[in-house]
């Protein structure tokens, strides 16, 4: 592997799309409008996703806790969570459109190819999703209903909740693959990539990223409702788990995001630094631990201050900012020499077409062959209207030969409406024969005449 | 999408998974989201127009049924249209991406108002109450005006599949016209026809829960029933002038494969199926929409679902159809349906297609004598895929058994002709048609035919 580390290695390419990027020519203009776009729709979208995520996991958790301690406050957190649930799923599900937008124009033939090698299970984005949905207005819609039958309602929302856990692995596979072109192979397939260490590291990474966030979300939620004096109870749950699941989960992802860090090729790694895209995870790191230090030192403290609250969610989002630059900055580094090298490929292809294309124009067609031949009209014809597909005069192809057809001594009329209508009992050893409905009235007479003439 | 990896679908096959998606998009599209939209809202006004609350809240009922079919469903099937495509066709729908990429920006722009403006309508519906009417009413008809205009930008790249027009301003390099692609011949009449036809839908599908829905209450049934059925009736007549305008705009090669696209060519024989399954289907549904307009209470359950199953099995038939004309392209005149150019033909035919097939193991892309039934696998895998199953849909050893090898090779080099104007022609060279003979025959081989024997008898 070392003597790759600057020289990374791509066996399999497609080329590009041979249509130039949507930027009219501006592309100077837009194509840097194209990274911002994706970096800040990626954003919103992985938001919801995490409070979708984190969200679906704690509206099931304290339902049960309300449940098994009889304390109908929980109840009414887990009632409460599934708004964010309903709005997040909706959101997310929208702001995941733009980035694949994006990521389809500039990066058509990697996101596609990891597309193909990740499916069908790569479906499961959509199906898996939908099922998903679909449990979740079902917990949502049948709270009241299912009151006094909690068991069953609790598996009702952990269904939902698994479901959507489950759709991660399947586009952390798809997104990784993708950026990682030096590792496909012809073989490559989905459960090769589910279970690389790169795909597991970022996996857990983005999984306690979400419960960290929602973490952070639920904080927001608590105090907005203790300040507005609705719900109290519910709110000091609120504010109580949102703590604690902002700051556990973001303390491991210290040490797990740097184990995902060095999961990457060598020389993404090398081409990140000298690009000098390390300074977004030390603003990324700075930050999230101002973030850590305010709400620890607040930990016990049930009225915690809202500006507090404000000012730690306004570091995490500067953290959540850097991370989507850093990610996009990883992106950038391993698809480079990719890229260059796809364009390269891709130019050679278009210019052996362009040779090959012109070349072939200024031959004669095969219908022009035929017509300019000293072929008799009757074979003329058959030439022109894609008889010879399956027959020809002598030989059997798909059908019988012409002079089989001729021996059997049937009328030129009876052949001309046998064109339009075969009959496949007359010919049970064959294949049967598609109806010939383009065939003009006065050109299936001369071949019929043709045809009887043969014998 | 020679140069692209490819994945199995068994059984089903591509094609298959790719219209079930896509018909439960159309479905709920029109049927939930355009057409429900304006439907409910219509309905929503009429409701406070005449001060009748029992019929605002079965509004929102029905409301409910279209908000999770919609979301749920409708949006991420959607989504699925593009995920499907991604991976069944990458060479098509990343051209159509490079051509339309700003139009579907904009769509994704409309498309948040539409959702945003659904959360609202739905999720406020309950908490304003009839006192908060007049403001409810709003975010339904911005909903309805979004869910609108993203149909109007996807018909648009619906209709440039079919009738591209004047496109492109240079083959080499290969230059579209972007706004010429986007008033292509057939946009503006399919976007009036589908509008139509979706409202009269959505109407119907209003029907058929307003019957569900008023079990108690047969005078609501009836107010109801009768309103609905009204917009449908309404519906008709625009449906079908621009449903005829829609059809003078198709090529003449398309609208000649409009029988075998409607019956597959094993029924094609039988014109009549299809125009007594369509008209069938039309009179199913005039006849329960004209009983639910003058007695709506002697409606049978049994007749309203029936409409219902008609009105799928039409746009079933419909996607079918307008999907299958357009072979054997995926954009017309540019691209065949297996991803591969017209300009590319001539090259690709010259020096073959394994030399680009990137995700062919580098021992399978030369032809021997040992390995050509393999290389032939992964030709079928390149170039036929995309519509043929090996033994399922549509399935590969049915069109060639009773066909030995060399019959097999003379077809594969025909498939572009009058006999199957439908098919895209075998791209590659004759050493890669010959392999891939060799691969179609070993699926059948088994079964030895007469034609087969007779053959070896004759050499």
């Amino acid at each position: 592997m070392a003597s790759n580390f600057n020289n990374p290695v791509f066996p399999s390419l497609p080329n590009d799309i041979p249509l130039p990027l949507p930027t009219g020519g501006m592309d100077v203009l837009l194509v840097p409008v194209f990274h911002i776009l994706l970096v800040v729709s990626f954003l919103v979208h992985i938001v919801f996703i995490n409070v979708l995520l984190g969200s679906s996991v704690l509206s099931v958790i304290n339902n049960w806790i309300g449940h098994l301690r009889g304390d109908k406050n929980y109840d009414r957190v887990a009632y409460l969570l599934t708004t964010p649930v309903t709005i997040s799923e909706n959101m997310g599900a929208l702001w995941g459109v733009a980035p694949l937008l994006i990521v389809s124009v500039m990066y058509t033939a990697f996101f596609y190819s990891a597309s193909v090698m990740n499916s069908p299970q790569w479906l499961h984005i959509i199906w898996g999703n939908v099922v998903a949905f679909l449990t979740s207005y079902l917990y949502k819609f049948s709270w009241h209903k299912l009151e006094n039958s909690k068991a069953l309602h609790i598996t009702i929302g952990a269904i939902a909740a698994i479901l959507f856990l489950s759709l991660p692995p399947v586009f952390m596979s798809t997104v990784q693959l993708y950026i990682t072109p030096s590792s496909w192979a012809p073989n490559t397939h989905f459960w090769d990539v589910v279970t690389r260490p790169d795909v597991i590291f970022r996996l857990a990474h983005f999984y306690l990223g979400a419960f960290a966030v929602n973490g952070m979300f639920m904080l927001l939620y608590g105090v907005y409702k203790r300040d507005k004096g609705q719900d109290l109870e519910a709110a000091k749950i609120l504010i109580r788990q949102g703590k604690a699941w902002f700051v556990v989960p973001t303390v491991l992802n210290l040490f797990v995001g740097t184990l995902a860090f060095f999961q990457f090729p060598n020389y993404g790694i090398e081409a990140f630094y000298s690009n000098g895209f390390v300074i977004f995870i030390i603003i990324s790191v700075f930050s999230v631990l101002v973030a850590l230090g305010m709400l620890i030192k607040e930990f016990l403290n049930d009225s915690i201050p809202t500006k507090v609250v404000y000012i730690s969610a306004l570091f995490l989002l500067v953290t959540l900012g850097s991370m989507g630059i850093t990610r996009h900055g990883m992106r950038i580094s391993l698809l480079e020499p990719a890229i260059a090298q796809m364009q390269k490929q891709t130019q050679e292809y278009i210019t052996a077409v362009q040779k090959d294309y012109e070349e072939a124009k200024s031959k004669p067609s095969v219908v022009d062959v035929a017509e300019a031949s000293h072929l008799s009209e009757g074979e003329k014809l058959i030439a022109k209207n894609g008889c010879t597909a399956c027959h020809s005069k002598e030989q059997k192809l798909v059908g019988p030969s012409f002079k089989e057809i001729s021996i059997r001594g049937y009328t030129a009329e009876k052949i001309v409406s046998l064109i339009y209508n075969p009959e496949p009992s007359n010919w049970p050893e064959y294949s049967p024969m598609p109806p010939m409905a383009n065939v003009p009235k006065e050109e299936a007479m001369k071949i019929a005449q043709w045809i009887s003439n043969l014998k | 999408m020679i140069d692209y990896p490819v994945f199995e679908m068994p059984v089903l096959g591509h094609r298959l998974i790719f219209a079930i998606d896509a018909i439960l998009h159309v479905l709920i599209s029109h049927g939930a989201a355009v057409g429900g939209s304006v439907v409910l809202v219509l309905s929503q006004w009429w409701a406070i127009k005449n001060n009748d609350q029992k019929m605002y809240d079965l509004t929102y009922k029905i409301l409910f049924v279209l908000f999770i079919a919609a979301t749920a469903i409708g949006a991420l099937t959607g989504i699925g249209i593009w995920i499907h495509a991604n991976i069944i066709d990458p060479p098509a729908i990343g051209s159509l991406l490079r051509v339309f990429f700003w139009k579907w920006f904009v769509e994704w722009i409309v498309f948040n108002v539409e959702l945003i403006f659904l959360l609202l309508w739905f999720l406020t519906w309950k908490q304003l109450g009839w006192e908060g009417r007049h403001k409810n009413i709003k975010f339904g008809i911005v909903y309805a005006i979004a869910s609108w205009l993203t149909m109007v930008i996807i018909t648009a790249i619906l209709g440039f599949m079919l009738t591209p027009g004047n496109w492109l301003t240079s083959i080499f390099p290969t230059q579209p016209d972007y706004v010429a692609s986007l008033f292509n011949p057939s946009w503006i009449p399919s976007l009036m026809f589908r509008t139509f036809f979706a409202i009269g839908f959505a109407a119907a599908v209003s029907m058929y829960w307003t019957w569900w829905f008023t079990k108690d209450d047969i005078q609501l049934r009836e107010r109801a029933e009768k309103f609905f059925s009204k917009i449908t009736l309404l519906s008709i007549p625009p449906t079908v002038l621009f449903g005829l305008w829609y059809y003078s705009q198709i090529p003449q090669e398309a609208k000649a494969l409009m029988f075998v696209a409607g019956l597959t060519t094993k029924y094609v024989g039988h014109k009549e199926m299809l125009i007594f399954a369509l008209l069938g289907a039309f009179a199913l549904i005039m006849l329960a929409v004209f009983l639910f307009y003058v007695k709506p209470r002697g409606v049978p359950f049994v007749l309203a679902s029936l409409m219902m199953v008609s009105y799928v099995f039409l746009v079933a038939e419909f996607e079918r159809i307008r999907e299958f004309v357009r072979k054997p392209y995926i954009v017309y005149g540019y691209m065949y349906a297996h991803g591969i150019r017209e300009l590319d033909v001539a090259h690709l035919n010259n020096v073959g297609v394994l030399k680009y097939a990137q995700f062919v193991p580098v021992q399978y892309r030369t032809v021997t004598e040992e390995n050509k039934v393999k290389v032939g696998e992964y030709l079928f895998k390149l170039e036929c895929r995309v519509c043929h199953s090996v033994n399922g849909i549509n399935a590969i050893t049915k069109k060639v058994k009773g066909l030995d090898e060399t019959a097999i090779y003379y077809r594969i080099g025909t498939l572009n002709s009058p006999a199957t104007p439908f098919m895209p022609p075998f791209v590659g060279t004759d050493e890669e048609r010959k392999a891939l003979a060799a691969y179609l025959a070993s699926l059948v081989q088994d079964k030895n035919t007469q034609v087969a024997k007779d053959n070896k008898g004759g050499q």
